[in-house]
């Protein structure tokens, strides 16, 4: 069952069974990698990406529910080799270790940083809860956003 | 498995007219995505619903305040008439699951799944909600206290689209909240949720009405009748709150899961009315913001 949607701003048409995840076509149709599936069961916020303004876990959105949609992954975020100011601040304030969780949490944080003018440490804990990190303990991540957040 | 996206609410009623019990309503699909996933369910048909704008959004008029099926935790949480009418609910919508699972999740997907952990409705119970469910028979009213029948057992019938939830808005001298207990603090099923609703008198002593329901305590979320007449004409003092409490016990059924022993649920609720009829005095009486 065919759906076209726009993703970083590219249009795709693809062919899927219904009751495909939007997490499968990403990776497996259209090839884009960056957003990781670690849970498949919504827990761990791996895979967010923005779905028409709203930031979802898309291993469990229905990829014919995001039919003409405009999809925003991690490879969405950068222009070119030119890193966000949060992805400038992931790298300096050590808020990646294995990276496997940083893809989701940088979207995340990315449409936290979008939709709030400004942002308390309570707001960011509590907009991160959806998104887990094995490694870092959380402290770097949620320091990174703030030093955006804050305009530092 | 068929996938069809429907754009109004008549177009729900048709197709549910048509294939009935071989369709599943979908609308944030937080919980019919993990069942499918999972292989819990199997539906032949897959209605998408998200994008009926007809049945998203608060609306408040003549002393009732109504909320459509398609409205999502993330509103419910932020909406300024919700906070100030049904500010449990906000608080509750505010605990569900992560950023993620509010922005998509609906209130209509939460009551039709009918967990019994769901978290929206305890506070929907003490705030009498009323769902309207619409058919091509035409449209019915039932009270949530008697929509949930069991574990994702609803008295929804298969050609029936819930469309809107009727609330009543807290009154004056009254106070609401939902507190919930969770193995963490965020992203955590209920082990046990409560949600109190209090009016006092005009000097703000005396309980006039008490509403009280709770989730996780039994195989369907409950209001607990018993419990609230023993606050009825209390100030709220312990052995009012301690007689409640163990009324409670008397009315639920919790069960011994993966989250938590029945015991240790049972446990809980002493305390946790402790606080709920605390914080609603306090609320009532103006002493304590409704909500942060
Ligand atoms: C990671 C994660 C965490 C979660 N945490 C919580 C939590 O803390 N507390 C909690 O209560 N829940 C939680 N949930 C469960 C779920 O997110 C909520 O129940 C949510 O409100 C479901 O809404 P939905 O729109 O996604 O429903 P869907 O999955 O789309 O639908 C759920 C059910 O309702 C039916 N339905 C939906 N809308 C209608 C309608 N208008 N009329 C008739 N039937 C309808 C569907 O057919 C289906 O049977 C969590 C889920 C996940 C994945
Ligand atoms: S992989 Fe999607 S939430 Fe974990
Ligand atoms: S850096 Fe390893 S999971 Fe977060």
């Amino acid at each position: 069952m065919e759906l076209s949607l726009t993703v970083n701003g590219q249009p795709a048409v693809v062919d899927v069974p219904p009751g495909t995840t939007l997490l499968e076509v990403l990776r497996d149709e259209l090839g884009l990698t960056g957003t990781k599936e670690v849970c498949d069961e919504g827990e761990c916020g791996a895979c967010t990406v923005i779905v028409d303004g709203r930031p979802l876990d898309a291993c469990i959105y229905a990829a014919h529910a995001a039919d003409r949609a405009e999809v925003l992954t991690v490879e969405g975020l950068a222009a070119g080799d030119e890193l966000t100011d949060l992805q400038r601040a992931f790298v300096e304030a050590g808020s990646v270790q294995c990276g496997f969780c940083t893809p989701g949490f940088l979207v995340m944080a990315t449409h936290l940083l979008e939709t709030a003018a400004e942002l308390s440490e309570e707001q960011v804990r509590r907009g991160l809860a959806g998104n887990l990190c094995r490694c870092t303990g959380y402290a770097q991540i949620v320091d990174a956003v703030l030093a955006v957040g804050r305009g530092a | 498995m068929d996938f069809r996206r429907a754009g109004t609410t008549d177009e729900i009623v048709s197709i549910l007219a048509e294939v009935g019990p071989d369709a599943t309503l979908l609308a944030g699909g937080t919980d019919v995505m993990v069942q499918y996933l999972r292989g819990e369910i199997a539906p032949k048909l897959l209605v998408h619903i998200e994008q009926v704008d007809e049945l998203a959004g608060v609306d408040e008029a003549d002393g009732r305040v109504d909320i459509g099926a398609l409205t999502t935790h993330l509103t419910l949480s932020e909406d300024p008439v919700i906070r100030r009418t049904v500010p449990g609910l906000a608080e509750a919508a505010s605990q569900v699951g992560g950023h993620q699972t509010q922005a998509v999740g609906t209130v209509g997907g939460n009551l039709c799944n009918a967990s019994p952990a769901a978290d929206t409705a305890p506070p929907l119970l003490v705030a009498d909600a009323e769902l309207r469910l619409r058919s091509a028979a035409g449209t019915r009213t039932v009270p949530l206290d008697r929509f949930f029948l069991g574990r994702r057992h609803t008295a929804r019938r298969p050609d029936e689209v819930l469309t809107s939830i009727a609330v009543r808005p807290l009154p004056s001298h009254a106070g609401e909240t939902y507190l919930k207990v969770g193995r963490r603090g965020a992203m955590e099923v209920a082990i046990v949720g409560l949600a109190a609703r209090l009016v006092l008198d005009d000097d703000g002593d005396v309980v006039t009405d008490a509403r009280l329901a709770v989730c996780s305590m039994a195989p369907r979320p409950l209001r607990l009748p018993d419990a609230e007449r023993l606050l009825v004409g209390s100030r709220g003092e312990p052995e009012a709150v301690a007689a409640a409490a163990d009324a409670v016990q008397e009315t639920t059924e919790p069960i011994d899961d993966a989250r938590a022993r029945a015991a240790y649920r049972r446990r809980l609720v002493p305390r946790l009315l402790a606080e709920a009829v605390r914080l609603c005095m306090r609320r009532a009486r103006g002493e304590e913001e409704s909500w942060s």
